[in-house]
């Protein structure tokens, strides 16, 4: 087991408008996040002294502009000017994720005090994926000339093979959409708080890219969230109940630029990186309570059922179904809704429910008795990382 | 009814680069080449700088039959990409070679209905020039497959 296990925990949580495009630059989503999540710790923002995030805008073709597309670091610091900042970072090869493991180190290593994570997401106007013009360079030239353009075409084709390969059905998915869709209606935060879907809707929904179609697809939006982590102790003298943070992990291997479809790949990130979650945390997937993994795209979480460890390779779609996800259910699953639910904000809401779930705080979706509570934030194959939360350190 | 129209589609051109040259050079003259080390024998696309099953750096393009199987394939219903509005829907699929396991192409199937996409589906190589200097290496169904 890690050393440092329940040593630090996410304290305060916060959470933007979430608009479907621009209406305000996302700068202001971003400080409204994490001005939320400042409050909600109840410290003053002068006693912030570490900034971390994740800020790539993951819409191609379209220009980079820090406060309106991203908001980086060097965006935040001046913006709030904090008086005591000793310590911060961008992270590259993990999303998110590694943002808040860079903070926990950071943490442990007592170069600050009170971190905060941000991931602040845009919706440019216009298609989102803006694909390569006349010319097909770099990785895209062995792919752009075929049609593949997004990401969703990439995890589409893995999507078939897992399908056919274990004689399954894309129509059992639609509980999870539409599971999570009813958890979003308790999450009042998300983009479809409130907003219907029946398993009609998703059976009778157009085809986007096959075995996809719209209901398995996040929705872009703008919108941002935030955490405030500090150390265990200090945490306790903060106002909301502690979520120690027992082990992480991130994925460790990594495919060849521009290799698609290919579902091991997706399996050995997603095992690598609970592996050694599992490892350092002491836990096993059967003493999960509760579980947020991460969905932009529905199969995203077969993937991770299945790689992390909670049901066997071609499992993941039954093992869903007869009501297992529900908030009372044997794994209650993506409880706030998943990106499904709350719109495209990547990984951090993940990791911000598997906190609140397990400190008690999820309100009216928190699931009962929770101690043990796994993220896995980003989808294991490209940029996951994956976390145990607990109630009680141990 | 279910064959996709690519008569009015413009793709994109893949610009070669100094690891991708050699592939581009054949495809021109018809002939399906993949990077192969020279070391340990792996074959291995999209080309890298370095064998990596092995590490060696002593790589050359050596060709291969262009029978294999669909590993993997999606069904385009969506024009994101405007360019291929036309031929929606269409079948953009991933092709395991008999010769080169682990090695995955993308390819389009061409010269039947999208709807005969399946994993494991047997398919061959065919070539479709898109100017002067390229061509694609494609895919359709294989002779035995029909």
């Amino acid at each position: 087991m890690w050393e440092h296990r329940c040593k630090v925990a996410v304290s305060g949580v916060g959470f933007s408008r979430v608009t479907r495009s621009a209406e305000i630059p996302l700068a202001a989503h971003a400080l409204e996040a994490v001005k939320g999540a400042v409050e909600d710790s109840g410290l003053a923002m002068s006693d912030i002294d570490g900034l971390a995030t994740y800020p790539e805008l993951p819409a191609t073709g379209h220009a980079v502009v820090d406060g309106v597309t991203i908001v980086s670091v060097n965006c935040m610091m001046a913006m709030l000017k904090l008086p005591n900042l000793s310590w911060h970072v961008q992270v590259e090869t993990v999303n998110i994720g590694g943002a808040v493991q860079q903070a926990v180190n950071a943490l442990l290593a007592g170069v600050c005090r009170y971190a905060v994570v941000w991931r602040a997401m845009h919706n440019p106007r216009g298609t989102y994926q803006n694909l390569p013009g006349t010319y097909a360079q770099g990785a895209a030239q062995f792919t752009a000339p075929y049609g593949f353009g997004g990401p969703g075409q990439g995890m589409a084709v893995a999507y078939t093979r897992w399908l056919e390969r274990h004689h399954q059905s894309r129509e059992k998915m639609a509980t999870l959409a539409v599971t999570q869709r009813r958890h979003s209606h308790m999450n009042p935060h998300a983009y479809f708080y409130k907003v219907p879907l029946t398993r009609e809707d998703y059976l009778n929904s157009r085809m986007v890219a096959y075995p996809f179609c719209l209901y398995d697809c996040d929705i872009p939006v703008q919108g941002a969230v935030a955490i405030v982590l500090t150390t265990a102790d200090r945490a306790r003298d903060l106002r909301p109940r502690p979520a120690y943070i027992a082990g992480y992990g991130q994925r460790l291997a990594f495919e060849v630029a521009g290799r698609i479809g290919s579902l091991s790949s997706y399996m050995e990130g997603g095992r690598s990186s609970s592996r050694l979650t599992w490892e350092r945390s002491g836990f096993s997937p059967r003493d999960v309570d509760v579980a947020q993994i991460y969905d932009g795209f529905s199969a995203s979480v077969i993937y991770g059922l299945e790689s992390y460890g909670f049901c066997k390779e071609g499992e993941a779609l039954d093992f869903i179904q007869d009501g297992r996800m529900e908030l009372d259910g044997e794994l209650p699953l993506n409880t706030f809704g998943g990106s499904l639910g709350t719109g495209r904000i990547h990984g951090l809401w993940h990791i911000i429910e598997g906190a609140l779930q397990a400190s008690g705080r999820a309100g009216e979706r928190q699931v009962k008795d929770v101690n043990v509570s796994f993220a896995g934030a980003s989808a294991p194959i490209v940029q996951g990382t994956t976390f145990i939360f607990v109630k009680e350190p141990y | 009814m279910t064959m996709s129209d690519w008569s009015r589609v413009t793709r994109p051109i893949p610009v070669p680069n100094e690891w991708t040259k050699p592939f581009w050079e054949a495809a021109s003259r018809g002939v399906l080449a993949l990077q192969r080390c020279q070391g340990c024998g792996h074959f291995q696309h999209p080309p890298y700088a370095t064998c990596v099953n092995c590490m060696a750096i002593d790589l050359a393009f050596e060709p291969v039959s262009g029978q294999g199987a669909i590993y993997a394939y999606t069904i385009m219903y969506h024009a994101g990409d405007r360019r291929f509005a036309a031929a929606i829907p269409y079948a953009s699929i991933i092709v395991e070679l008999d010769d080169a396991p682990g090695a995955l192409l993308a390819g389009n199937l061409l010269e039947a209905p999208y709807t005969e996409a399946q994993v494991g589906r047997r398919v061959e190589v065919v070539f479709e020039p898109l100017n002067d200097d390229i061509t694609l290496p494609q895919f359709r169904l294989a002779h035995d497959a029909k």
